[in-house]
């Protein structure tokens, strides 16, 4: 016998000794190497494993972020620039978290855009289509804690605006407001409550969210392009015929992705973090004071539409309803769709007429939440509100009435 | 009705193609154009030099007390007026260590050329960009004195720039060019305080990039081989 057999042997062993006490073996099939994924994914199904990979990245970049942070009202802004200055390539971790936040809803927004155009928040994937939504929520939250950390201008006032919605409730809101900022004003102890929030709570809940999240997936299978079912047709063996192992091959395509979103992400975090006040916002380099507000208060773009649309309402406490509504109704979209048909490709023109309004309306929104307030933007952020509405609200109606096309009985290319 | 919806339709092109913006200048000011260059060291020092020698009696450059460049050209926490209880005018000189950041190199560096003899104010000089601003005209010395026109002549369509609302009546002591560069060197130490990492970001950027292209390229020709064997059964 030869060294290397006994060595295999002997690694079959311990294998062996571990698959007995744990079902790693059983994971790696039921997961990767016998998990079957439709083989017509397309550019649109890239994004679900790159918001896994920043999310990683994220906890990577705060986890060395947080050994030099310092979460009080005196030091937080300098320990910020210490990062950036005194700590070596302390610069680099930190623009890796700025510009990971950013891409993190860049992804996310366009995994939804996905699962909005080829129907795959529709049956059996609605419970898939919540967990994601109560990601999103929760990234929203952890983004919004997240850029109050630096206290900067931004930092301080967008925490002020944002808190103070809560005042708009009636009768408890001023009560709420105080429970919310731990103080009467935001202070050094909504940072500290904030910086709690964003390292421990939020992230250890996403870590729970995102796991659910894929074992809802594995469990239903992924939906396609096509947004026909691949479990009809089987082989023998019982694997779909138009399926594929997920490892190696979504995982060598993914890779292959990875490296062209990597090569963007790392040309912004080393020549343009600030993408020009987009990630990080100009005033945010000016130190918090409560005493001087900002000329031009807005929150960064991922929560722009939304800003856009509570500035549309002329009633603050309509408008906090609003926005909450614009949120909700993205959760019950699964309820909302009531087309015989999940992919874009094979409902009528009236569904594609909707979804470019839509586009066009979230875009827009974003657009003017980043501006000043003015008339005319004022009434164009009206439009796209009640554009907004509309494609959710009408949706029982256009999704049931519309011609749809005939579903093929195989993926197509 | 018809006529209703196309005189709507027009203003709303008039208003969407002239936007008002409600800038401290009047309509169509624009800021110069400075070019900052990291990698220019030597500007970087000579820019430092003047910050030590003419910005720090005011203003605070906090966030550099550690750099060796700073502290070589006599920028150091001792020096600076950090400890100033109260200041002529009330109005603290605010720190610069981020002022790139903030206001971005074209506003400095036109902000350092727009100062023009104002009687009305206390410090006898005011600034385009900022209005009524409580510097005194620390740059005068340089650049000569400079008056506001009453009724400049600025192009109607297309911007106009500090130069065509201010007009020199004493020469300084340095030619207008040696001032802009002067200037220049000043804004490119401004940029350098506000990221002394941004030379070596960028180099190493350049690197990441290079690699991660070579991996891309390594992958593809990966997926390629894997994927030869997926064909429709």
């Amino acid at each position: 016998m030869t060294d290397k057999t006994v060595q295999t042997k002997q690694q079959r062993g311990f294998v062996n000794w571990f698959n007995e006490r744990y079902p790693w073996a059983d994971f790696w099939r039921k997961h990767l190497s016998e998990y079957y994924a439709p083989r017509n994914f397309n550019f649109w199904y890239f994004f679900g494993s790159f918001s896994l990979l920043i999310f990683v990245g994220q906890i990577l970049s705060g986890i060395w972020l947080v050994m030099e942070y310092t979460p009080t009202a005196d030091g937080s802004f300098a320990s910020v620039q210490h990062i950036m200055r005194e700590v070596r390539y302390g610069w680099l971790v930190r623009f890796m978290h700025t510009t990971g936040a950013s891409a993190f809803f860049a992804v996310i927004y366009l995994h939804m855009y996905r699962g909005l155009i080829y129907g795959s928040y529709q049956r059996p994937r609605e419970l898939l289509w919540l967990i994601g939504m109560a990601i999103y929520l929760m990234l929203l939250f952890e983004a919004f804690t997240g850029y109050v950390l630096p206290w900067g201008q931004m930092s301080y006032w967008g925490a002020a605006v944002i808190t103070s919605f809560a005042s708009a409730i009636p009768y408890v809101g001023d009560m709420i407001l105080v429970w919310l900022r731990g103080d009467f004003n935001v202070t050094g102890v909504t940072l500290h409550r904030f910086f709690s929030l964003h390292v421990i709570a939020v992230p250890l809940l996403l870590v729970v969210l995102v796991f659910v999240h894929l074992v809802s997936l594995h469990h239903v299978g992924s939906n396609n392009p096509d947004g026909i079912d691949i479990k009809k047709h089987k082989d023998k063996n019982g694997v779909p015929l138009d399926g594929i192992p997920f490892h190696p091959y979504y995982t060598v395509k993914d890779l292959v992705g990875v490296a062209v979103f990597l090569f963007i992400f790392c040309y912004i975090v080393f020549f343009m973090p600030t993408m020009g006040g987009l990630f990080i916002e100009a005033d945010n380099f000016l130190p918090a004071n409560p005493l001087q507000t900002p000329p031009e208060i807005s929150p960064v773009w991922y929560m722009t539409p939304f800003y856009a649309m509570l500035r549309a309402v002329p009633n603050k406490f309509l408008g906090l309803l609003t926005m909450a509504a614009a949120i909700a109704l993205m959760f019950v979209l699964p309820w909302l769709d009531r087309s015989s048909v999940r992919s874009i490709r094979y409902k009528g023109l009236a569904s594609k007429i909707a979804i470019c309004i839509f586009v066009i309306s979230f875009v827009g929104l974003g657009y003017l939440g980043h501006e000043a307030v003015s008339p005319l933007r004022t009434m164009c952020a009206r439009i796209f509100t009640v554009c907004y509405f509309g494609f959710f609200l009408l949706m029982p109606f256009y999704t049931a009435k519309e011609k749809t096309k005939p579903l093929p009985e195989r993926v197509t290319e | 009705m018809m006529r209703r919806i196309l005189s709507i339709l027009s203003l709303l092109t008039i208003l969407v193609a002239f936007p008002m913006h409600a800038d401290e200048m009047p309509h169509g000011f624009e800021l110069s154009n400075v070019t900052v260059d990291p990698s220019d060291i030597a500007s970087i020092k000579r820019g430092a030099k003047f910050f030590a020698t003419n910005c720090m009696s005011c203003h605070t450059m906090v966030y550099l007390r550690y750099d060796k460049l700073a502290q070589e050209a006599g920028i150091t926490y001792e020096k600076m007026p950090v400890n100033v209880k109260s200041w002529p005018y009330g109005v603290t000189p605010p720190d610069l260590s981020l002022e790139a950041d903030v206001r971005g190199v074209n506003w400095i560096y036109t902000y350092l050329h727009s100062f023009y003899q104002d009687a009305k104010r206390p410090t006898g000089a005011n600034n385009l960009l900022i209005a009524n601003t409580a510097m005194p005209n620390i740059v005068g010395a340089f650049q000569g004195e400079q008056i506001k026109l009453d009724h400049p002549i600025v192009n109607m369509f297309g911007g106009y720039h500090y130069y065509d609302v201010l007009k020199q009546t004493k020469p300084g002591i340095m030619s207008a060019d040696q001032f802009d560069e002067t200037i220049r060197d000043v804004v490119n130490f401004l940029d350098y305080a506000s990221a002394p990492y941004k030379l070596e970001q960028h180099r190493l950027g350049v690197w990441v990039l290079v690699f991660i292209a070579f991996l891309g390229i390594m992958l593809y020709f990966l997926k390629r081989e894997y994927w030869k064997d997926v064909k429709r059964k």
